[in-house]
C-alpha cells in the first residue's frame, strides 16, 4: 500500500503522544472527571440482525432513555434522604426528635413545623423538577424511526427499537442508536454524518459500510440480511470499535467506519440502512454522558460555613449558658424543690450532668439561630427566577430560532453574578461557522462595499459616522457571499482599469480549489461541497462573479463564464486539471496546475500572504505593497484573508516537473515530505493578482458584548480546536486581541520541534517539547510581570496550542502557566482537544480559586461545560449535547450580558440580601432569648411562646424576605448593561464577605440587646393606672412584637425598590402577627389575653414606637454614612439616574423581541481600534481533516490526518506499536 | 448569476413581521410579556440621600422629645415609697441564722414605720418587691396546671405539678410549685392611730380572675405536705376570688419582681408617718432574696418609671445632634449626588482623592 510508511509514521507518532495523553489524564484525573468509565463486561456480544427473537435471549437494553432522578416508587424515600443530606435539615430533624423529650423547654412543635414545611416545599419543588425531566425523555423517546418490518418501512418510535432491528435514516435525520452502516444510497457504500453533537466538529465525516453489505437497501432486499454482528460490549470510547460481521460464514471485521452512532445525523446522503447494535443508555454518547454533577453554588459554599459560624456561635451559647446553670443550681432556692424528686437535670449535687443536660436544653432553645427556612427560601427565589425571570426574559429570546433562554439547574443564579473567567467555543459559539466572501482586492483596488462589526465599532468609538453606502438592488446576499460592488459584479469589471487581472482573480476562484459540486447543474440549485466553509464561499464568490463553476470530473473542470468575451455571453468552458497540490497546514497554500482549451498552462494558487509573498517573482513592487496594506486592513477589520496568484508556465518546464512530481506521488517514503519539496519547485516567481477577504460571521452582538463583559472584569479565554491563524483571527475580530496588545505566542509549530519530531523518538519529543515549553513560559512570565510592573503597560495576551499546553499543564508548569494566563487579559488556546479544555477550566477553577463559566455549543465542550463553575450551553442549533450538560442554555453568545450582567448580578446582589437578612433575623431573635437565658437562672426557660418561636421563621417574617429575593433591583436592567464595573461588585464579592456579615451580626447584638433590655428594663414599676404588673408572658409579647416589627422594617431599609409587593409583604407581616396573636391570645393559657392586657396600656404603645427607632437607628446612621462617605458604585449611579423617568420598555420589547435597536447595538462601545495598520492579516482556509475528505472524495487513499475522527478511532483499536516493550 | 434567494436576515425579519401581526403563533417559544417576569414592576426608588437622612434625624427628634418629655413628668409625679425590710425585720439576735428563724414557728411580726415624703393621691398601691426569685425559672414556671385552676371537673389533672402535685395520691389543687410558694407576707398600715384599710378586691386583671382561675374550684389538700412553701388558702373561697394567687401565678419575667398587695384608697399627705404591721413570714432567707414594701401612686403610665422619658429624650436628643452634625457636614464637605468620580473605576487607581 503506497501509503504505508505515511500511516507507520503517523501511528506511531500518534500512539506515543497519546499515551503520554491517557496518563497525563490519568494523573489529573482528580481534578477533571470526565464522565466514569464502565466496567466492561468480559468479552463479547452477539447480535442476531433482523432477528428479534433470536436476540430475546440475551435481553438487550431497549432504547429508551430516563434522566429521571426519581420515579413513583423512589420518591419520598430517596427525596427526603437527598433532603437530609443538607445539615440544616439533619439538625433541625435532630432538634425535633430531641426537643420530644423532656429536657426541651420547648414544644416540639417549635421545630416540627418549620421542618415539615420546608421539606414539603422542597420535595414539591423536587417533584416539579422531575416531572419536567420525564416530559423531556418523553419527547425524545417518542421521536419517529422507520424500522424494517415484514418488508415495509415502519415508523415507530425511538423507544421501541431493539437491538438488531433494521432501521433507515433520512437525510439530515439524527440515529436513534448506535447503527452498523450496512448500505447507503449513494453508489459507494459511503454517507457523510455530522458528528457535531459529539465532538463539536462540523465538518462532514465519511463512513464507509462493508462491501458486502452495500446492497441490503430497498425493504426487499434489506429483509434477506441475516448476519450476526460479534462486537465488544457496550462502552464510553467514541472513537473506537471492533467486531465482526459474521455473514453466510463469511467473517467481515467492523471498524469504527461502520459504526453511526447516537446523536450524529445524516448529511448529503438520501438515506442509509443500518442495523441497531447498542440501543439507550448503552450507545456510546449516553454512556458518555455522566450524570451532571450537581454544581452548588460558591456563595452557597460560603453560606456553609457561615452556617458553620453560626453552630459555633450556637455552641457557645450554649456552653455559657450549661456553665452557668451549674453554677447557678442550688437547693437554696426552695422554691423549686430541688431537694426531693428531682431529675438529674436539676439535681443541684451533680452540676456537672446539671450543665451537660442544660447544655442540650439549651440547644434547643437557641435552634432559632439556624435560619431552618433559609435553604428552601433561596430555592424557591432561585426557583422563580429561573423559571420566571431567565426563562421568560424577551431580552435573551432569539426570534430566528425561537430559542428563548433556559436555566436547566437553579442552583447557581448568583454565580452567574460572580464570574471572572469564561471559557468559549468559538465555533458556533463566538462564530457562526459560516464565511462569507466579504471583500476582495484585485490588482491593487479595494472592492466590497460591506463593513464590519469591528470596523463600525472603531468609527462609533473614533466618533465618525460610517456612511453605510446603500445596497444596489440587484445585491446577492446567498449563503456564503455577502458582498456587493457594483463596479465588479454582473461583467462591469469588463470597464475596470485591468479587466485582465480580474479575469484571473475570477479563474482562480473558480478553478484553484477541491470543491465537489452536488444537485442540479444551475446556480441557484448547486450546493457546493467543501471541506472548509471558506472554500465554498470563494466558489461561490466566482459563481456570482460570473464564472460559475458547475462540473469537476477527476480530470475536468467545467466553468460557465459570461460576459468574458463581451457583455451577456455566456460560454461553457473547461480545464483540464493537472495537478492539484493540495493545502496543508505546513505549506499553507493550494495550487492547481490546469491547462486551458488553447494550450495556455497555468498555475493558480492561494494561500496565506506571508507564503505567497515568499514566492513571488520580482517587480511590480507597487501592487505588492497596496495589497499588503489591503490585507492588513481586512486582518484589523477581523476578516480572513488569502492571496492569490498565478503563473504562466511554458510546457517543458511543466513536462520536466511533473515527471519529478510524479516520482514523488509514487514515492513510498516520506511521500508528503517530498510532495512538498516538488512543489516548492514549481511554485514560484508567482504573479500576485489579488486578496480576498472573508468574514468569519461572528455571531450576532459578540464583539459588543466581549467588550461589555472585558469592561465588567471579566476575561474571556477562547479555547478553540481550530488552528492558531484562525484562532487568533477570531480573537482580532471579537476584540479580544487587538495590536494594542502585547501576544505571548507558545507554539508547537516551530522547526526545531518539528525537526525533533521528525526523528520520532517519542521519549525525545516529549523531553524536548517539555523543556522548549518550560523555556517559553519562563520567559512569558518574566516578561509579563516585567510590564506589569511598569504603569501602562500594555494588556497582555496569551496564545498556546494544544500540543504545548499538555505539557504547560504538567504538574510541575501548572503554576507558572497558571501565573502567566492570570497576568493576561485574554488567553487564546487552539489546538486543544475536549479535554484539554476541560483542564483549562478547572486549571483556573483550582487553581485561582476563581468563577469561572464555560460556553459552548458542541459535544466538545461538554467536558469543560462540566468542569466549569456554570456552563452554558448554546441552544437553537441542532446538537443539544453542550445545551444538555450545561447549566443555562442561551441562543447567542450575546445573550451572556443580560444573563450576566442582568440576572445573575441581581441575583447575586438580591440572594446577598437573602442570606444576609435571614442570618441577622435569626441572630437577633436567638440573642433576645440567650440575654433572657441570664436572668432565668440558666435554667433554659423559653421567652417567647413555642408557636410565636415555629411561626417566625415561616410566617412572620418569611415573605418579604421572598420578595426582596425576587425584586429588589438596585439599578435598572438598562443601566446595568451601561455600567458593566458595576458587575465587578460582584466579583470582588462586596456583598457578602466576612466584614458584611460581622457588620449584620454586630447590629444582631445591639438590636437584641435593645430589644429585651428596653422590653424588660422598667418590668418593676406598674404598667397602668390601676397599677398591675406584667408577667412573663405579657413582657415577651410585647418584646415578640418588637422584635417583628423592627425585623420586617429593617427589611424595608435594606431595599433598592420597594414595590407594591413589599409593602403588602412587610404590612401583610407584621399584620399577620397582631392577627395571630388577638386570636391566638384568646386559645392559650399561657399567653392568654396577654395582647388585650398589653394593647390596654400607654407603656405598650410607647414602647413598640421607642424599641424599633432605637434599634434601627444603629442600621440607619450606618447606612447613612456608609452612603454618604463611602458609597458602593451602584449606589452612585442610582443616584446619577434617581430623575430619570421609569423605564418601562414594555413597548420596545413587544416589537423587537430579540433583535437589538442599532442603536442599541452601537451604543455598546466596541474596542478601541487602532488608527494605524495592524500588521495582523487573518488568513483564513484551514479546516481539519480537510485534505483526507478531498482525497477520499476521488478514491484515492490518502494518509488522514491525526485529527481525523475515523483515523483516531483506528488507531485507538489497533495495539501500540512494539517499540513500547 | 440570477439568485433569488433574500438575505437570511432580511427573510427572518419578514417572517418575523408577518408571525408578529397576524399568523397565530402557536409554535412560538416567545416567552409573554408581562411586568413581573421582565421584572419591570413599578416602584419606588428610595435613595437614602442626605436630605433624607437629615429630615429622618429631625423628624424623630421633633417626635420623640415631646413624649420623652411628657413620660418623665408622669414618671416624676409618681410618688414612691420603698422599704427594704426582709433583715430589719429579723430581731437581732437571729440574724446570724435568719433562716432557722423564718422556719421556726416564733411570732414574726415586725413594725416598720414609713415617712410619706410627698402628698400622695388615692388610690396607692401596695407591692411587695422580691429579688433574686426565680419565677422565671424553666421547672418554677411549667409546674402549674391550667386546666386543673380553671375548671372544677380537671381538679385530679396534676400533670406538671410534680413534685407538688399529690399528697397521699390525692391531687393537691392548686398543684404544682407556683401555688406552693405562694408569697404570705401581710402587711397592715396604720396613721398615727387611725388604721387604714388596705383593699385587696381587683388587684389582678380581670382576664385571669375570668378565666383562668375557676369560680367552682376550691383549694384542696393545699399546704397540707409536710413541707410549706408558702402561704395557705382560704378552702371555702373559690381560686378566682384568691386575687393573691392570681397575682402570685401570673409568673414575673425576671427575678426582680414587684407584685401587687392592694390598695390604700385614702390620701397621705406629706410628712404623714405610716406604721406597718408586718407578717414577714415569707422565706427569701435561703436564697438571699431582699424583700422590699413599696407604696406607689401611678400616673398615666404607670408607676414611677424614668426609663422610657430618659430614653425618648435621649433618642429624640441624639437624633438632633446627629442631624446637627450631618447638616455641619454637609455644609463644609458637600457631596454632590451621583458624582461620577465616587465611582470606584474612575477613582484612579494611586489614590489620589
Amino acid at each position: 500500500m503506497s501509503g504505508g510508511s505515511g500511516w507507520e509514521r503517523i501511528r506511531s507518532t500518534r500512539g506515543g503522544r497519546l499515551s503520554r495523553e491517557t496518563s497525563l489524564t490519568g494523573r489529573t484525573a482528580r481534578t477533571v472527571r470526565l464522565g466514569r468509565v464502565q466496567p466492561q463486561a468480559p468479552g463479547y456480544r452477539t447480535i442476531f440482525c433482523n432477528d428479534r427473537e433470536a436476540n430475546l435471549p440475551v435481553r438487550f437494553k431497549g432504547n429508551s432513555i430516563s434522566t429521571t432522578k426519581y420515579n413513583f416508587l423512589t420518591f419520598l424515600p430517596k427525596g427526603l434522604f437527598e433532603q437530609f443530606r443538607r445539615v440544616a435539615n439533619c439538625y433541625f430533624l435532630l432538634i425535633s426528635i430531641l426537643s420530644m423529650t423532656p429536657i426541651s423547654p420547648v414544644n416540639p412543635v417549635t421545630n416540627v413545623v418549620p421542618l415539615s414545611l420546608v421539606l414539603f416545599v422542597s420535595l414539591i419543588k423536587e417533584a416539579f423538577e422531575d416531572w419536567k425531566r420525564l416530559q423531556n425523555d418523553m419527547v425524545i423517546n417518542n421521536n419517529p424511526v422507520d424500522v424494517l418490518h415484514d418488508q415495509v418501512w415502519e415508523t415507530i418510535p425511538w423507544k421501541k427499537l431493539q437491538v438488531g432491528d433494521i432501521v433507515r435514516i433520512k437525510q439530515d435525520g439524527f440515529f436513534p442508536a448506535d447503527l452498523l452502516f450496512l448500505a447507503s444510497t449513494n453508489a459507494d457504500g459511503v454517507c457523510y454524518i455530522e458528528t457535531s453533537n459529539l465532538d463539536g466538529e462540523t465538518n462532514l465525516k465519511i463512513r464507509k459500510a462493508v462491501e458486502r453489505t452495500w446492497d441490503y437497501l430497498t425493504p426487499e432486499k434489506a429483509v434477506e440480511f441475516k448476519g450476526e454482528v460479534q462486537c465488544e460490549q457496550p462502552n464510553n470510547s467514541l472513537y473506537t470499535f471492533t467486531g465482526n460481521l459474521i455473514i453466510e460464514n463469511q467473517t467481515l471485521p467492523l471498524s469504527p467506519n461502520q459504526l453511526l452512532l447516537r446523536g450524529c445525523s445524516l448529511r448529503n446522503t438520501e438515506y442509509i440502512v443500518g442495523a441497531v447494535i447498542f440501543t439507550g443508555h448503552e450507545t456510546k454518547v449516553m454512556m458518555n454522558s455522566m450524570n451532571v454533577p450537581s454544581k452548588r453554588s460558591t456563595l452557597e459554599r460560603k453560606l456553609d460555613k457561615l452556617i458553620l459560624a453560626l453552630f459555633g456561635t450556637l455552641f457557645g451559647m450554649c456552653l455559657v449558658g450549661a456553665i452557668g446553670s451549674g453554677i447557678f443550681i442550688s437547693s437554696d432556692y426552695y422554691y423549686l424543690e430541688l431537694q426531693r424528686g428531682v431529675g438529674l437535670e436539676f439535681n443541684p449535687s451533680s452540676r456537672f450532668s446539671v450543665a451537660i443536660l442544660t447544655l442540650f436544653t439549651l440547644i434547643t432553645l437557641y435552634s432559632t439561630i439556624i435560619p431552618i427556612s433559609l435553604y428552601v427560601s433561596i430555592e424557591m427565589i432561585k426557583f422563580i427566577q429561573c423559571a420566571q425571570f431567565i426563562n421568560k426574559d424577551l431580552h435573551m429570546y432569539h426570534v430566528e430560532t425561537n430559542t428563548p433562554a433556559l436555566a436547566r439547574t437553579s442552583n447557581l443564579n448568583e454565580e452567574l453574578g460572580q464570574v471572572e473567567y469564561i471559557f468559549s467555543d468559538k465555533t458556533g459559539t463566538l462564530t457562526r461557522n459560516l464565511m462569507e466572501f466579504f471583500k476582495c482586492s484585485i490588482g491593487g483596488e479595494v472592492y466590497g462595499t460591506g463593513f464590519t462589526e469591528i470596523e463600525r465599532g472603531g468609527a462609533q468609538r473614533m466618533g465618525a459616522k460610517i456612511q453605510e453606502a446603500q445596497r444596489s438592488p440587484h445585491a446577492v446576499h446567498e449563503k456564503g457571499f455577502n458582498f456587493d460592488d457594483s463596479r465588479i459584479m454582473r461583467g462591469a469589471w469588463r470597464n475596470e482599469s485591468n479587466p485582465d487581472v480580474c479575469k484571473e482573480f475570477f479563474r482562480c476562484l473558480a478553478i484553484c480549489h477541491t470543491v465537489l459540486t452536488e444537485g442540479d447543474e444551475s446556480p441557484d440549485k448547486i450546493t457546493y461541497q467543501a471541506a472548509s466553509p471558506d472554500e465554498a464561499a470563494l466558489v461561490t464568490a466566482a459563481k456570482n462573479f460570473g464564472f460559475f463553476f458547475y462540473r469537476r470530473t477527476p480530470t475536468m473542470i467545467y466553468v460557465r463564464e459570461s460576459h468574458v468575451e463581451k457583455m451577456g455571453n455566456i460560454t461553457d468552458v473547461p480545464y483540464e486539471i493537472l495537478n492539484v497540490l493540495e493545502f496543508n497546514s505546513t505549506r499553507k497554500r493550494q495550487s492547481v496546475v490546469c491547462r486551458y482549451a488553447d494550450g495556455r498552462l497555468v498555475l493558480y494558487c492561494k494561500g496565506a500572504d506571508t507564503v505567497i509573498y515568499e514566492r513571488l517573482a520580482d517587480g511590480n513592487n507597487e501592487l505588492k505593497k497596496i495589497t499588503r496594506e489591503h490585507l492588513e486592513q481586512f486582518g484589523s477589520a477581523g476578516l480572513r484573508t488569502l492571496c492569490l496568484a498565478y503563473k504562466d508556465l511554458n510546457p517543458e518546464t511543466y513536462e520536466s516537473w511533473n515527471e519529478k512530481f510524479i516520482q514523488a506521488k509514487s514515492s513510498l517514503r516520506d511521500r508528503e515530505k517530498k510532495l512538498d519539496e516538488v512543489a516548492e519547485l514549481i511554485e514560484k516567481d508567482l504573479i500576485l493578482i489579488g486578496a480576498t477577504a472573508i468574514e468569519d460571521k461572528l455571531q450576532e452582538g459578540v464583539p459588543a458584548c466581549i467588550e461589555t463583559l472585558a469592561k465588567a472584569g471579566i476575561k474571556i479565554w477562547v479555547l478553540t480546536g481550530d488552528k492558531m491563524e484562525t484562532a487568533i483571527n477570531i480573537a482580532y475580530a471579537c476584540n479580544l486581541i487587538n495590536n494594542d496588545m502585547k501576544q505571548f505566542i507558545i507554539s508547537s509549530e516551530t522547526d526545531a520541534i518539528r525537526e525533533v519530531e521528525e526523528k520520532g523518538d517519542q521519549v525525545e519529543i516529549a523531553r524536548f517539547m517539555k523543556e522548549v515549553v518550560k523555556e517559553e513560559l519562563k520567559r512569558c512570565l518574566e516578561e509579563a510581570q516585567h510590564s506589569m510592573c511598569t504603569v501602562s503597560g500594555p494588556k497582555l495576551t496569551l496564545v498556546i496550542d494544544g500540543k504545548c499546553l499538555m505539557y504547560a499543564l504538567d504538574p510541575s508548569l501548572r503554576v507558572m502557566l497558571l501565573n502567566l494566563s492570570l497576568n493576561c487579559s485574554s488567553v487564546v488556546c487552539c489546538r486543544v482537544s475536549p479535554l484539554q479544555k476541560a483542564q483549562v477550566t478547572s486549571l483556573v477553577k483550582k487553581g485561582a480559586r476563581k468563577i469561572t463559566l464555560s460556553i459552548g455549543d458542541g459535544a466538545n465542550d461538554v467536558s469543560m461545560i462540566q468542569a466549569a463553575h456554570i456552563g452554558v450551553g448554546i441552544s437553537g442549533m441542532e446538537g443539544m449535547q453542550a445545551v444538555m450538560a450545561s447549566d443555562f442554555a442561551i441562543a447567542q453568545f450575546r445573550f451572556l450580558t443580560d444573563l450576566l450582567l442582568v440576572h445573575g448580578r441581581w441575583s447575586y446582589l438580591r440572594i446577598c440580601k437573602v442570606i444576609t437578612y435571614f442570618f441577622y433575623k435569626n441572630l437577633t431573635f436567638t440573642l433576645t432569648q440567650f440575654w433572657f437565658t441570664f436572668h432565668t437562672g440558666f435554667s433554659g426557660q423559653r421567652f417567647y411562646d413555642d408557636w410565636f418561636q415555629s411561626l417566625y421563621n415561616v410566617i412572620f417574617t418569611a415573605l418579604p424576605v421572598i420578595i426582596v429575593g425576587l425584586f429588589d433591583k438596585d439599578v435598572s436592567a438598562a443601566l446595568s448593561k451601561k455600567y458593566p464595573e458595576l458587575y465587578k461588585e460582584g466579583i470582588k464579592n462586596m456583598f457578602f464577605k466576612w466584614r458584611v456579615v460581622w457588620t449584620w451580626a454586630f447590629f444582631s447584638v445591639y438590636q437584641s440587646l435593645v430589644f429585651y433590655h428596653f422590653v424588660t428594663i422598667s418590668g418593676t414599676s406598674g404598667k397602668n393606672l390601676s397599677g398591675r404588673m406584667f408577667g412573663l408572658w405579657d413582657v415577651s409579647t410585647m418584646a415578640f412584637t418588637c422584635v417583628v416589627i423592627t425585623v420586617n422594617l429593617r427589611l424595608l431599609m435594606m431595599c433598592n425598590s420597594i414595590t407594591r409587593w413589599h409593602y403588602i409583604s412587610v404590612g401583610g407581616s407584621i399584620l399577620a402577627w397582631f392577627v395571630f396573636i388577638l386570636i391566638y391570645s384568646l386559645l392559650r393559657e399561657n399567653v392568654y389575653y396577654v395582647i388585650y392586657v398589653l394593647m390596654g396600656t400607654f407603656y405598650f404603645y410607647l414602647t413598640i414606637i421607642l424599641v424599633p427607632i432605637v434599634a434601627l437607628l444603629g442600621d440607619f446612621i450606618y447606612q447613612g454614612v456608609e452612603r454618604w462617605f463611602f458609597p458602593y458604585d451602584y449606589q452612585v449611579v442610582q443616584e446619577m439616574h434617581r430623575n430619570d423617568p421609569e423605564d418601562n420598555s414594555r413597548a420596545g420589547l413587544l416589537e423587537i423581541g430579540n433583535r437589538l435597536t442599532p442603536q442599541e447595538e452601537r451604543s455598546y462601545a466596541i474596542a478601541q481600534l487602532p488608527r494605524e495598520l495592524s500588521k495582523h492579516t487573518g488568513f483564513a482556509f484551514d479546516s481539519p481533516g480537510y485534505e483526507s475528505f478531498f482525497a477520499a472524495q476521488l478514491g484515492v487513499h490518502a494518509p488522514q490526518k491525526a485529527w481525523d475522527v475515523a483515523r483516531r478511532a483506528s488507531m485507538r483499536g489497533k495495539p501500540k506499536p512494539s517499540k513500547k516493550h | 448569476m440570477s439568485n433569488d434567494n433574500a438575505a437570511p436576515s432580511s427573510s427572518s425579519a419578514a417572517a418575523n413581521g408577518s408571525a408578529d401581526s397576524a399568523a397565530p403563533r402557536r409554535n412560538s417559544k416567545r416567552p409573554k410579556y408581562s411586568k413581573f417576569t421582565q421584572q419591570e414592576l413599578p416602584a419606588c426608588k428610595p435613595i437614602l440621600t442626605p436630605g433624607w437622612v437629615i429630615s429622618a434625624f429631625l423628624l424623630v427628634s421633633v417626635i420623640f422629645v415631646p413624649i420623652g418629655v411628657a413620660s418623665l413628668f408622669a414618671s416624676r409625679d409618681v410618688v414612691e415609697v420603698v422599704d427594704r425590710y426582709e433583715t430589719a425585720c429579723i430581731p437581732a439576735q437571729n440574724r446570724t441564722n435568719k433562716v432557722a428563724y423564718i422556719q421556726s414557728s416564733a411570732n414574726k411580726i415586725c413594725v416598720r414605720t414609713l415617712t410619706v415624703p410627698k402628698r400622695m393621691k388615692a388610690p396607692i398601691y401596695i407591692y411587695y418587691e422580691l429579688d433574686n426569685f426565680y419565677q422565671n425559672h424553666r421547672r418554677y414556671v411549667k409546674s402549674r396546671n391550667d386546666m386543673q385552676l380553671r375548671s372544677n371537673s380537671s381538679q385530679d389533672d396534676t400533670s406538671n405539678c410534680k413534685p407538688e402535685d399529690l399528697i397521699n395520691g390525692t391531687a393537691i389543687v392548686p398543684c404544682g410549685l407556683i401555688a406552693w410558694s405562694l408569697f404570705n407576707d401581710t402587711y397592715s398600715f396604720s396613721r398615727g392611730n387611725e388604721s387604714l384599710n388596705v383593699n385587696k378586691k381587683d388587684i389582678s386583671w380581670k382576664s385571669d380572675r375570668d378565666h383562668k382561675f375557676g369560680d367552682n374550684v376550691f383549694p384542696k389538700n393545699f399546704q397540707s405536705g409536710g413541707l410549706k412553701g408558702g402561704g395557705s388558702l382560704n378552702e371555702s373561697k373559690p381560686l378566682s376570688e384568691q386575687e393573691d394567687l392570681i397575682v402570685w401565678m401570673r409568673t414575673a419575667a425576671l427575678p426582680t419582681f414587684r407584685k401587687l398587695y392592694g390598695r390604700i384608697e385614702v390620701d397621705l399627705n406629706r410628712g404623714d408617718t405610716i406604721n406597718v404591721t408586718l407578717g414577714n413570714h415569707y422565706n427569701t432567707y435561703s436564697f438571699n432574696g431582699k424583700k422590699r414594701l413599696v407604696l406607689s401612686t401611678t400616673s398615666w403610665l404607670g408607676g414611677k418609671n424614668d426609663f422610657l422619658g430618659i430614653a425618648y429624650l435621649t433618642v429624640g436628643g441624639l437624633c438632633l445632634f446627629l442631624a446637627v452634625c450631618f447638616i455641619i457636614v454637609y455644609l463644609v464637605k458637600p457631596r454632590r449626588l451621583g458624582d461620577p468620580s465616587y465611582l470606584s473605576w474612575n477613582r484612579s487607581p494611586g489614590g489620589q482623592r
